[in-house]
């Protein structure tokens, strides 16, 4: 085992170095248009938390290496080279102060993403043992006990013996052939086991068949966020392969941010191979069924709710539409918080910042952003479609006071079913 | 040889009155670019001025630009002064052949000395020793310079002396130069064209006469007060371009309306000359106005420019080829740019041992 070390995080931020990578550091024109952009800048005011800084490292290395001019100075030996020290002090930059939430991205005048280069950069961070205990924790469980909150098929079973008790319908486990194949977050089998009840019932209600596998039913992804392909792709590699045995036709990602990244868009590059199923969120799922009047519901909140948009489902998944029409179901007080959808602000916990408990005093600080968009709507609840967006916005509105319930929209949806027809059959 | 007339007795004698002297004066004046004020100082100098001595050595040229000054212009007052100079030697015009002729040149060298107008027209070989054109057992190389030493200025007339012209054309078998290459320490004038306008000539004489000095001149020694502005901008058919109506082929509705010459390759754009507005055959008409592109005659080279009717947006001469090899340098380099970098990246690539999740952790690295 060679370890961690600077050399080898560095070599590994050189791999990340591509033709993108190299136009937009070119292009970049300093505007500063992506620090106005990120939330941990706006509540914190520190420039350092400016997007674009964060990936100064790979920027110097790039310039380093891959320009003519770097070379001439790395030549001359003018050139400032990449340090541990500078590990060191963007380590907090990289990982704390960025939840790859996309936003800077979003509206750079000259379409750099961004976020997508703080992914690549921590790469050479988690090769340089950079990386924050907790999420080297949390994927150090990913990969030898399958769940980054060590969720073993033992607790998951247990789970499930609870819902088919509560709803007295049966969780089939490794069919094969079924239509849909569900994946579960920690979090939700741990702390929401609604979420596993609301899909049992919407799936008797619509009539398909589905299954969860019991060798990969975790859906998070710790190697996305700590920025190790090596280590993601193993962790995809498992839901490939189950999906695959099992032939299911739609692979779920469940109400989970990073998963969803994960399977559907970096999966098959990871793996290097497209696959040979479908992957869909939930939220994509169910709009589906809606259309295909799959689902009937009765009755609607009265509650005067809004939406927070996961970031990764939203802005970078493009599942926007969806959980409006969704709530038009089920909601009859619905409003839109000032920036919503593709432009939507971010919990804070995202990418991995909610795993690192080091970040807690900043991820709290970076919360006012949306403390903030819900004083000026003043809802009773708010829905979500994340397990990680749903703990981090609770402990915010713990932390600020704040007495608004946070529900998944799945559970909200589910408890509006008309379910009459199955009742019966009890 | 010289006598002791003035220039307005020999006018007078001609018939030329004095408002027609006047008005020649003012055309002067203005086409010189001179102050009006200036206008009396012309008359009176020239009215007083003395013969002065002028040489006119014709080499590797076609008589076209004497032609163009004696035929043309004939009953002209431009033509009168031009009699009116002391023209002590000129090949075509003057009345002596044989030995008289050398001998003409050589007494008026030697009676003006220092202060004879050199005129020249026609390039200068100089491949061989010169022997591709004699005069009298000379080469023009040897009179050129030997002239060239007792005058007090040199007018290269026609763009053959100016820039060397025709005979320079690739592959200039004769090494034909113009005589500014030849001859470096006298005040040189250039009055190119092919052939120049008459008055371009004549102006520039009379300037000579009455301030004594050569006219203001730019970076290829042309007089500014005939060679300042381009053809193109002073055209006729300006707004046509401005429009975008080009006449495609000489005889389609496009020519016949008179639209601009552009894609015919008319060379108006590049071609600094008087021809738009001094026009030629006394005001009558110039090439443009007659349905033909400008060749840009007055310019440089305009031989070897790439085609007369090769529109002037083509690159001329071997700009296109240069600038294709530019560009596939450039891309050469991009591309062993691109390469290298990317063989750095499959270095960086090659290196990469797949990271263990054991290895995250720096603690665990002892």
């Amino acid at each position: 085992m060679s370890g961690p070390s600077v050399e080898k995080g560095i070599n590994f931020i050189r791999e990340q170095i591509d033709a993108p990578v190299a136009s937009f550091f070119s292009s970049c024109v300093h505007c500063g248009m992506c620090a106005e952009a990120c939330l941990f800048y706006t509540q914190t005011g520190d420039p350092r938390y400016t997007p674009i800084y964060k990936v100064e490292p790979m920027r110097r290395l790039w310039e380093n290496e891959f320009t003519l001019w770097g070379r001439i100075k790395s030549t001359l030996g003018i050139a400032k080279k990449v340090t541990e020290e500078d590990f060191a002090q963007w380590e907090e930059l990289v990982y704390d102060g960025c939840s790859l939430c996309g936003r800077c991205s979003l509206v750079c005048p000259v379409g750099n993403d961004i976020s997508g280069m703080i992914r690549k950069i921590r790469e050479g961070f988690s090769a340089a043992g950079y990386a924050p205990e907790g999420l080297i924790g949390a994927t150090t469980r990913a990969i030898t006990i399958g769940s980054p909150m060590g969720v073993r098929l033992p607790a998951l079973k247990a789970q499930i013996g609870h819902v088919e008790k509560e709803t007295g319908i049966e969780i089939p486990l490794d069919r094969a052939g079924a239509e849909y194949m569900v994946l579960l977050s920690s979090m939700e089998i741990m702390n929401f086991p609604e979420y596993l009840q609301a899909i049992a019932r919407i799936m008797r209600q619509a009539g398909r068949t589905w299954t969860i596998s019991s060798k990969a039913f975790e859906a998070t992804n710790s190697g996305i966020q700590i920025g190790a392909s090596d280590l993601a792709r193993e962790l995809v590699q498992r839901v490939v392969d189950a999906a695959e045995e099992l032939g299911v036709q739609t692979v779920i990602s469940p109400e989970c941010g990073h998963a969803y990244t994960a399977i559907r868009w970096e999966g098959p590059n990871l793996i290097g191979r497209p696959f040979k199923f479908k992957v869909r969120h939930i939220l994509e799922v169910l709009d589906e069924f809606r259309e295909q009047g799959l689902i009937k519901t009765r009755g609607k909140e009265q509650a005067r709710l809004t939406f927070h948009d996961p970031c990764q489902l939203v802005r970078k998944g493009g599942v926007v539409e969806q959980p409006r029409h969704l709530l038009d179901l089920v909601a009859e007080n619905f409003v839109e918080m000032t920036d919503h959808g593709a432009m939507n602000w971010c919990c804070g916990g995202g990418g991995g910042v909610s795993a690192n408990e080091r970040a807690d005093e900043l991820r709290l600080k970076a919360f006012r952003q949306k403390k903030s968009q819900l004083d000026e709507i003043g809802v009773e609840t708010l829905v979500t479609a994340c397990a990680n967006c749903r703990i981090t916005l609770e402990e915010g509105l713990e932390e600020y006071e704040m007495d608004i319930p946070v529900v998944g929209l799945t559970e909200t949806l589910a408890e509006h079913l008309v379910e009459e027809d199955q009742e019966g059959q009890g | 040889m010289s006598d002791n007339k003035t220039l307005g007795e020999h006018l007078r004698e001609r018939g030329v009155s004095r408002r027609g002297f006047m008005k020649f004066c003012a055309a002067t004046a203005s086409l010189m670019a001179l102050p009006p004020a200036m206008i009396p100082a012309i008359a009176e100098t020239l009215q007083n001025a003395r013969r002065p001595s002028v040489i006119w050595l014709s080499f590797q040229e076609c008589t076209g630009c004497t032609e163009s000054l004696t035929r043309s212009h004939a009953p002209t007052v431009e033509s009168l002064i031009f009699d009116y100079i002391s023209l002590d030697y000129h090949h075509t015009l003057q009345a002596a052949s044989g030995e008289a002729a050398e001998q003409a040149r050589e007494a008026a060298m030697k009676e003006n000395w220092g202060k004879y107008l050199l005129v020249v027209d026609g390039s200068i070989p100089q491949r061989d020793g010169g022997v591709y054109s004699t005069i009298a057992g000379m080469t023009n190389l040897e009179m050129l310079q030997e002239v060239a030493k007792g005058a007090a200025a040199i007018v290269s007339v026609g763009t053959c002396a100016a820039f060397g012209g025709l005979p320079k054309a690739d592959p200039n078998p004769t090494g034909a130069a113009a005589v500014s290459q030849i001859v470096t320490d006298k005040p040189i004038v250039n009055i190119p064209g092919c052939p120049p306008i008459p008055v371009a000539i004549t102006g520039v004489l009379a300037q000579y006469l009455t301030l004594g000095k050569l006219p203001e001149m730019d970076h290829l020694g042309r007089p500014k007060a005939f060679y300042g502005q381009n053809i193109h901008d002073r055209c006729y058919r300006r707004p046509f371009y401005e429009r975008g109506q080009f006449a495609e082929t000489f005889d389609d509705e496009g020519a016949k309306k008179g639209w601009c010459l552009f894609k015919l390759g008319c060379k108006g754009p590049t071609t600094y000359n008087a021809c738009a507005t001094a026009k030629w055959n006394e005001g009558t008409s110039f090439p443009i106005q007659s349905g033909h592109g400008c060749i840009g005659c007055s310019e440089p080279d305009f031989w070897d420019a790439g085609g007369f009717y090769k529109a002037l947006s083509v690159p001329i001469g071997d700009a296109a080829g240069a600038i294709t090899a530019a560009a596939a340098a450039a891309a050469a380099a991009g591309l062993a740019a691109g390469a290298v970098n990317r063989y750095h990246k499959q270095v960086a690539q090659a290196a990469h041992e797949p990271l263990k999740v054991e290895e995250l952790s720096r603690e665990e690295k002892s």
